[in-house]
């Protein structure tokens, strides 16, 4: 793990940035997308996945491209939660301020 | 946490622009990552001592190939690599190299290079072997085809340094070492390299042995030129000690009366034996030879050249041949030298009084044989009588004032006579000589000095 941050530090970073970018507008974006089945299917796909990586069952330049899929997979995850949950927190905040502003007008 | 997977049902847009990345970065990242991991794994196995490593890298996984000397050395060199980080999977194809039975090593010298074959057991060794043996042999090219293999017998370095050293003094030839047993073979490259090659190896560390050793030692060369042209004898080659270079180098004075000795002998073990003896006899009979050369390589005598008459050449033939040590052989090419004109009687006395002027004729202590040192010198003098058939010949015996009268009387007469018979072996008619003794009565020099009675121990030769 030392290695993928060292050596591929640039590309998480990347990966982390678009999953922060994607969370952030998630939160905002209309429809309901992907459907629960959907979901687990993708889990599931991810859990077997990380399955084989664990296991080293593909060998060479594969498998290492699999191990690099999967952390930058992470990675974009990661970024998505924290995207998403600071999207939350500001709008949250954005909706106390403007809950005051309009009690204050009204009074 | 609810909201968290109301969220998520929303992210999946973002996995398209992820793929493409993930993409970019296997196609940039992959190459330099493997070089990193070669890089790492081949400074990791530093310490480990291996052969013919080769490390191929496929993203984080490693095929390791190596031939290592020792199963430990094996398994330290595959765990070196497995704990280079990143490394994800080492495919282990390593192996112990060959174990020799027999464990053999040789070198090969010839003209241009040496040669060596077999086993090493280990680099280090092999790098030391190699540096010894580019110092012992001091320029000459070194080609090293061993390989490495286990099994070598104890104390194979330090034997074989010792055999490199040999090696050096080959001229050209094999060493052999199997075990530990040594077969020599070839030629030594100077006289006395055999010797030094046996009193060498018997330094071998201890358990190992000389199985055969058939290395030659280059012929032991004596030389002698006779160029009556320069007026010089040369004499070339080795002679085994001091002692037996100036009893040689003397004799050559003596026998040479009329030649400048030039002495290129140099001294060098090796001789074979009698050589002292066979060389001296030689030297005699190439003495008796207008232009001539000697030639003594081991045990074989060859002589050529021109006698003066006939009657000589035959001598020296036979001479030659005749009585060498067991294992010597000869060789002759005697030719006979064109007569030269006929001159007149006083011509003839003018000659044997110049010859008999550079040398005189030498006789064993108080005795009537003559010494084979004055055996050019009679050649000479038989010559020259050859030159005037017609002409009568006195001998006449001298002596030195030293010793009673009448024995001194009787010893000239007695030497007189003993000259006239070899000129008569010689070919010569008995009835041209007639011979006389004159004691101590006609002294040419002072007799109370050494000088004075040398000269005066003389044979005159008086033509009719």
């Amino acid at each position: 793990m030392t290695l993928f941050l060292t050596f591929h530090w640039g590309w998480l970073l990347g990966a982390l940035l678009l999953g922060l970018a994607m969370g952030w507008i998630a939160v905002v974006q209309h429809g309901e997308g992907l459907s629960k089945v959907a979901i687990q299917r993708i889990a599931l796909l991810v859990v077997v996945l990380v399955a084989v990586a664990v296991s080293r069952v593909v060998p060479g330049r594969p498998g290492y491209w699999l191990d690099l899929g999967l952390v930058m997979f992470a990675a974009y995850l990661v970024g998505c939660a924290i995207g998403s949950a600071l999207r939350d927190r500001f709008m949250a905040r954005q909706m106390a301020a403007h809950a005051a502003r309009s009690s204050g007008t009204e009074t | 946490m609810r909201g968290l997977f109301r969220w998520s049902r929303k992210w999946w847009p973002g996995l398209v622009p992820l793929a493409v990345l993930w993409c970019l970065a296997a196609w940039d990242d992959t190459v330099p990552l493997e070089q990193e991991l070669a890089a790492m794994a081949t400074a990791a196995l530093k310490s480990d001592v291996l052969d013919k490593t080769r490390l191929d890298v496929a993203g984080r996984d490693v095929t390791f190939f190596a031939d290592a000397f020792s199963e430990e050395g094996r398994r330290s060199a595959v765990t070196s690599v497995e704990s280079v980080p990143g490394v994800r999977l080492v495919n282990d194809n390593t192996r112990l190299v060959p174990e020799a039975k027999p464990y053999v090593w040789s070198a090969q010298r010839d003209v241009v290079r040496v040669t060596f074959s077999g086993a090493t057991p280990l680099p280090a060794i092999k790098a030391r072997l190699l540096d010894a043996a580019r110092t012992a042999l001091n320029g000459v090219e070194v080609v090293d085809q061993t390989s490495f293999a286990r099994g070598a017998p104890p104390r194979f370095d330090a034997a074989v340094l010792l055999l490199i050293e040999q090696i050096a003094r080959l001229k050209d030839g094999k060493i052999t070492l199997s075990d530990k047993s040594v077969s020599l073979s070839g030629m030594a490259r100077e006289l006395g390299g055999r010797e030094a090659i046996w009193a060498a190896l018997r330094n071998l560390p201890e358990g190992y042995s000389v199985a055969s050793n058939a290395i030659a030692a280059p012929p032991y060369v004596f030389q002698a030129n006779k160029d009556p042209v320069a007026g010089t004898l040369t004499l070339s080659g080795y002679v085994p000690d001091n002692a037996v270079h100036t009893a040689l180098h003397d004799a050559a004075e003596r026998k040479f009366f009329s030649e400048k000795v030039t002495d290129n002998l140099k001294v060098s073990i090796g001789a074979p034996k009698h050589f002292a003896d066979v060389v001296t006899r030689a030297l005699g009979a190439l003495s008796r030879l207008s232009t001539g050369s000697l030639e003594v390589a081991d045990r074989e005598v060859k002589l050529s050249g021109d006698a003066l008459f006939d009657g000589a050449a035959t001598q020296i033939r036979q001479g030659l041949a005749k009585d060498l040590p067991e294992g010597w052989t000869a060789k002759t090419e005697i030719s006979v030298k064109p007569p030269a004109a006929p001159v007149d009687a006083s011509v003839c006395q003018r000659l044997f009084s110049e010859v008999l002027s550079q040398s005189r004729i030498r006789f064993e202590p108080g005795s009537a044989s003559i010494s084979p040192d004055s055996a050019g010198l009679l050649d000479r003098l038989a010559e020259i009588a050859l030159r005037c058939p017609a002409a009568g010949i006195e001998i006449i015996g001298q002596t030195d004032g030293d010793g009673d009268a009448a024995a001194n009387q009787t010893l000239s007469e007695a030497r007189a006579k003993a000259v006239a018979d070899y000129l008569v072996k010689a070919g010569l008619p008995a009835d041209r000589f007639k011979t006389s003794g004159q004691g101590s009565a006609v002294p040419v020099a002072d007799n109370d000095t050494e000088e004075g009675k040398a000269q005066n121990r003389r044979i005159d030769f008086v033509v009719r």
